[in-house]
């Protein structure tokens, strides 16, 4: 809560030093209050507080999703130095914005009344549609901009349609008022909550971009700023899937057989849909746009499964998946400082030639998303398939392995285009901010893989 | 005779909300769509009210609700609006067809 | 709660009825009593000053989409001093109630400072 708060603060104080001509101390000022941020957060661990009438409830898994946001936002922001180096005219607002959608993520990870959901999920999806619109002069930015936004809005339509039927079933907004509702009520729950459900399900699914609601993702991933849909894709997706979890996990727990055979269709469709268009992709952000929605599908197992270890699933997946996906984009932002205005997989050609460094965190990113053992990923894949498996649901863990293995095809085509193909010779310099980026990465990327016991335990 | 009954008004607020969908689906002006997204977020609101006043008329949750959907809108339609005169600068339309600079 | 009969909703029609009357009646009335003297002058939208010049359908400055996006936005906000200005009386004893609203009112005063100071509303 405490987080929210000092955010709250940070995000106006940014937007005020820039107005103020301070642009130089943005920077260290939000980097700062970040860290301040998480350690004041970490302060609230066990500590288990309502706040405000309920609205709010901090348990562990609040707190450590939290975190989690903020080192993934750490990360970002470290990455954003360069990135807004040639054009400050709006970079105190990009980075209020930024603040202003960690923020957002923050009430979807911790909320207890579905007032909180609504206000949390607008929160993140307005300041992104800005944010993807960032680049005014860019074509595709203001397309990626407005069909983010025509999709966004619309699912927020059925989810808001969804909460009413809940609301009009259940006469209460908290998640633990629902629960309760359900439990007295089981044998005769009215239609309207089973239609309130679906169309919950329809509006979250829109925005962790679950197929058959993902065809926006790959060209708001595509058009937006790159650093943008680094952000995007990490953000998002973490904060998305604890909010579904919770919901389902506090609420509707005990009429799993009314939903779990829709979401087992879904995850199976988003699986196969997101990995097998990745293979056909060249152009870098698309094809990590499919992977992300394939990811999407196996995260989606753990919902599917519903029990309390879903949530260290879900959070060691979300950390996995995103510190890859963050060096990913990091090397392509790397790359593409180096006036290479091309996002094809081509321009990884001779990388390992270029600049070792980079060739060897970028593959240490892309075993990990394909899930190659003493990765971070792995690790999270194996978790999430154990946990699923011991829910009864062998044959879909099945279908998963066998995506994974299509998956390994496209995340190979960039390490061998890194290491076996030829192309430029010139020599690639690395930003300082950007090599501690990759550093940190991949230091965490093999400690999820090797010592996972350290969240694991923890929890 | 009695006071209007729940029904009528869900019936209104569906329907509505499916005039809101359709119209998103058919028309291609990209003010138009904004104008479907409004009619379903509005559709949301009558539910929400009705069912406070019929169902549950010791709170007032669901009007408080509505008060955020009024609010959380207008910002919607701000950002909106924005990003379409930023289009239109760069299209000379507002015309969802045109916007095909990124294509499967 | 009072029982209603349909016919209980007739005022209602019968101010649709007059109201749409008094638009036909106007309309059609002003057009067979007024008098009618066409000539190119007479036409035109303004008949004195200067001559009008090209389409009416011009597009609008973009400033005034942003004054207009602006005014929405702290337009809406009031929304949420209604609740609280009407349980003002019963609430005078609660310590915290009056600054809430003034926090409230504060945080909107520093987006409307942000404006000023980011030069939206500058016209020129």
């Amino acid at each position: 809560m405490k987080a929210i708060i000092i955010l709250s603060a940070l995000g106006l104080a940014t937007m005020f030093v820039g107005v103020y001509n301070f642009k130089k101390a943005l920077l260290p000022m939000i980097l700062l209050g970040l860290l301040a941020v998480i350690g004041i957060n970490t302060m609230e661990w066990n500590t288990n507080i309502h706040y405000y009438n309920d609205m709010l409830y901090f348990d562990n898994w609040a707190v450590s999703f939290t975190n989690l946001i903020l080192a993934v936002s750490i990360l970002v922001f470290l990455l954003s130095g360069q990135y807004f180096k040639k054009n400050t005219d709006h970079l105190e607002d990009n980075y209020s914005i930024i603040i202003f959608t960690i923020i957002g993520a923050i009430l979807m990870v911790s909320y207890s009344n579905l007032a909180m959901l609504f206000i949390g999920i607008e929160t993140l999806s307005i300041s992104l549609y800005i944010l993807a619109g960032s680049k005014k002069t860019s074509l595709a930015s203001n397309e990626a901009s407005l069909k983010y936004f025509l999709m966004g809005s619309f699912a927020t339509g059925f989810l808001l349609f969804g909460i009413v039927l809940l609301y009009g079933a259940s006469g209460t907004f908290h998640l633990h008022g629902i629960k309760d509702y359900v439990i007295e009520n089981h044998a005769s729950l009215p239609t309207i909550f089973y239609v309130g459900i679906l169309l919950m399900m329809v509006g979250l699914a829109f925005k962790i971009s679950i197929v058959p609601f993902h065809f926006w993702t790959a060209d708001v991933y595509e058009g937006s700023p790159t650093l943008i849909t680094a952000f995007m894709a990490t953000v998002v997706k973490i904060a998305g899937f604890a909010a579904f979890l919770r919901l389902f996990f506090t609420c509707f727990s005990s009429i799993t057989e009314h939903f779990v055979p829709i979401l087992c269709i879904l995850a199976v469709l988003t699986m196969f849909l997101g990995n097998i268009t990745a293979v056909y992709q060249n152009n870098f952000k698309r094809m990590l746009a499919f992977s992300s929605i394939s990811h999407a599908g196996y995260m989606l197992l753990a919902i599917i499964a519903l029990k309390e270890s879903s949530f260290i699933a879900i959070l060691l997946y979300t950390a996995a998946y995103s510190v890859a996906t963050i060096t990913a984009f990091a090397v392509l932002l790397m790359i593409k400082a180096a006036h290479q205005e091309n996002d094809s997989i081509d321009t990884f050609n001779g990388l390992a030639k270029r600049s070792p460094f980079m060739a060897f965190t970028l593959t240490i990113a892309m075993l990990s998303l394909a899930g190659i053992p003493i990765t971070g990923g792995f690790f999270a894949k194996y978790y999430l398939f154990a946990n699923t498996i011991s829910a009864g649901y062998t044959w879909l863990v099945v279908l998963a392995v066998f995506n994974s293995a299509i998956g390994v095809y496209y995340y190979f085509k960039v390490i061998i285009a890194a290491y076996f193909k030829e192309g430029s010779e010139e020599k690639l310099s690395i930003f300082p901010a950007y090599q501690l980026v990759l550093i940190i990465t991949a230091i965490a990327t093999l400690l999820l893989g090797i010592l996972p016991g350290l969240i694991t335990e923890m929890m | 005779m009695t006071e209007i009954p729940l029904q009528h008004i869900l019936f209104l607020s569906t329907a509505l909300f499916f005039i809101g969908v359709y119209g998103f689906f058919t028309r291609k002006n990209m003010i138009t769509m904004l104008m479907s997204v409004e009619l379903i977020l509005n559709s949301v609101n009558i539910n929400f009210i009705a069912f406070n006043k019929y169902l549950f008329a010791d709170k007032l949750d669901g009007i408080f609700f509505t008060i955020f959907i009024i609010v959380i809108a207008a910002a919607e339609a701000a950002v909106a609006i924005a990003i379409i005169i930023n289009l239109y600068r760069s299209h000379k339309s507002i015309d969802v067809d045109e916007t095909n600079e990124m294509k499967y | 709660m009072a029982t209603a009969n349909p016919i209980d909703y007739l005022p209602i029609i019968i101010q649709f009825i007059v109201a749409i009357g008094f638009v036909i009646f106007g309309m059609i009335g002003s057009h067979l009593l007024g008098p009618k003297k066409h000539s190119k002058v007479k036409d035109d939208s303004f008949e004195c000053g200067i001559e009008a010049q090209g389409n009416a359908r011009l597009p609008f400055n973009v400033k005034y989409f942003l004054t207009a996006i602006l005014f929405v936005l702290f337009d809406v906000e009031v929304i949420f001093m209604y609740p609280w200005a009407v349980n003002f009386r019963d609430n005078l004893g609660n310590g915290t109630w009056f600054w809430e609203m003034i926090l409230f009112v504060v945080f909107l005063m520093l987006g409307f400072l942000y404006i000023i100071k980011k030069g939206a509303l500058d016209w020129d």
